[in-house]
């Protein structure tokens, strides 16, 4: 057991009757970028979620630097909040803002900025994702896409030390899918001690940016191992998902 | 299920589920007074409940003023006691009317609101994202709006007070021919300032109850575009009869206080 990392010990969560997360054991190694693959609806959202204290687990612990934040009170659940930046799977902006607004609001919330620092550092985000020139636009106005980028901005631009990302190039063309992909692989490299954690249906831009690859399946994780490992094991659910047959483990 | 315990089971959950409103009310009120003050959220907010609500509430308190006068000299004009038309119906605005009517018109408008545009955000992961970012949602969202309804309320109540009286003495002198002096003489003998006071407090207890009602209400709301909906309707009729019930008690501890300076 390692301390540079956030680890997730025998998580559980259930909804009713349904067992979603039925003990879920996972290492997400400070630094690096983890992607957790699995079919929808196993219950990746709700792992983010639960991560962010968005929503209560039922067991388990998630330890970060020796702390179990499931058991933090609200005070101190807000300061480990402030260390970690999320896009959310439909990226959640904030419909009564402009993209501009939506970017700038994390800063107004808990930076003291001049406004020209503060222009300065919201258009370097947006620069980020391809959106500067959308900077007045409402977020109705914006494609699917667009949102999906002006999420990214927003979470990264209070520069955190852990990035969620829920799906984030669901829904882009392959074009804007690469250069998102890129995205997440640069601003890693650009932020030393980064640790992001990226939620994927896409295998060929998971086994592209991964450094770690964990597989999700009926509430537990089968799977852990590079890139590279993925490509080369045999197990059988895993084989079945990447090359995406419809044949094998998984039924639908 | 027997019907007693099916009765156990609704009352338990009506518990619940205003224990559920108490704590959130009170997380709301507590978000007003601490830091940090997002004064701009509580200056649109104020904006919202108050600037744009006043030409309803300035039309309803003209056209109530107006027809309490008709119909007061409906019933007085049969025992000569017309004079007293301008004080009763005075009375009945700044005690009862305006509060009542005032908090009901900007129920419709403010409270369906609230809970329609806050519920929208709980059902888009807005609220989550304000979570994500290390923020109060509740102190963010319901406390500008529980606090701007407060202030704003008494205001409006004031406003429809004030277009009602205008209303009755319009009326009465205008077109009923009631004669002007002891109308006006009637009128400042049996209206206490206390009236108008008792009325505007009333009113800061309703805005209270519809912004805070509103608010849970979208916090709580599920489920897509439709949850949204049921949620906006629940909060107007909670708020709608929470005002006629909490009305009625405030009136009966009011009471006593004006009947001792007669
Ligand atoms: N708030 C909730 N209440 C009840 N059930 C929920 C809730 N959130 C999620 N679930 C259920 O939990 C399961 C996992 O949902 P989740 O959104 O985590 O899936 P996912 O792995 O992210 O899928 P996708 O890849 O399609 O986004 C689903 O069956 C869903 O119905
Ligand atoms: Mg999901």
């Amino acid at each position: 057991m390692s301390d540079d990392c956030i680890r997730l010990e025998n998580l559980q969560k259930r909804f009713g009757a349904q067992e979603v997360l039925r003990g879920v054991d996972l290492e997400i190694p400070f630094g690096k970028i983890t992607v957790v693959i699995g079919r929808s609806g196993t219950g990746k959202s709700v792992l983010l979620k639960i991560l962010m204290g968005l929503m209560r687990a039922d067991g388990g612990r998630i330890v970060i630097g020796g702390t179990d934040i499931t058991r933090l009170g609200d005070r101190e659940l807000l300061k480990v909040r402030n260390r970690f930046g999320m896009v959310f799977q439909h990226a959640a902006l904030f419909d009564s803002m402009t993209v501009f607004e939506n970017v700038a609001f994390p800063l107004r919330e808990h930076e003291r900025l001049r406004e020209p620092a503060l222009k300065e550092r919201v258009n370097a985000a947006l620069a980020s994702v391809g959106l500067v020139e959308h900077g007045h636009k409402d977020v109705h106005q914006l494609s699917g896409g667009m949102r999906k980028r002006a999420a990214v901005a927003r979470a990264l631009v209070r520069k955190p030390e852990f990035l969620l990302y829920d799906e984030p190039t669901t829904g882009l063309d392959p074009i804007m899918t690469a250069h998102v992909d890129d995205l997440i692989r640069n601003t890693q490299n650009a932020t030393p001690g980064l640790t992001s954690l990226v939620i994927s249906h896409d295998m060929e831009a998971t086994l592209r940016i991964a450094d770690k690859v964990a597989m999700l399946h009926e509430g537990r994780v089968i799977f852990e191992g590079t890139a590279a490992d993925v490509r080369s094991t045999d197990h059988p659910v895993v084989r079945q998902f990447v090359e995406g047959r419809l044949e094998g483990p998984i039924q639908i | 299920m027997n019907p007693i315990s099916a009765l156990g089971a609704w009352m338990l959950a009506a518990v619940e589920e205003f224990g559920q409103y108490a704590v959130f009310t009170a997380r709301a009120l507590w978000g007003i007074v601490r830091p940090p003050y997002r004064l701009r959220n509580l200056f649109r907010q104020m904006e919202f409940v108050g600037n744009q609500s006043l030409s309803i509430v300035l039309i309803t308190g003209a056209f109530t003023g107006m027809v309490f006068a008709v119909q007061t000299d409906f019933a007085f004009g049969r025992f000569g006691a017309r004079g007293l038309i301008g004080s009763t119906v005075v009375l009945a605005l700044t005690r009862e009317l305006g509060p009542v009517l005032t908090s009901l018109m900007v129920n419709g408008r403010v409270g369906s609101a609230m809970a329609a545009e806050i519920g929208t955000m709980r059902v888009t992961e807005q609220i989550d994202a304000l979570e994500s970012m290390a923020i109060d949602p509740v102190q963010y969202l319901a406390s500008p709006r529980i606090g701007a309804s407060i202030l704003m309320l008494p205001i409006l109540c004031a406003a429809f007070d004030l277009v009602g009286a205008m209303g009755v003495s319009y009326v009465a002198t205008q077109v009923l021919g009631v004669n002007p002096g002891p109308y006006y003489a009637r009128m400042e003998w049996f209206v206490d300032p206390d009236d108008i006071w008792g009325g505007m407090l009333k009113s800061a207890v309703f805005g209270f109850i519809i912004a805070s009602v509103g608010c849970y209400r979208g916090f709580t709301a599920r489920g897509g575009a439709e949850g949204v909906g049921r949620a906006t309707t629940r909060a107007v009729v909670a708020s709608g009869v929470a005002i006629l019930v909490v009305d009625y008690f405030i009136t009966v501890i009011l009471a006593p206080m004006s009947v001792n300076r007669a």
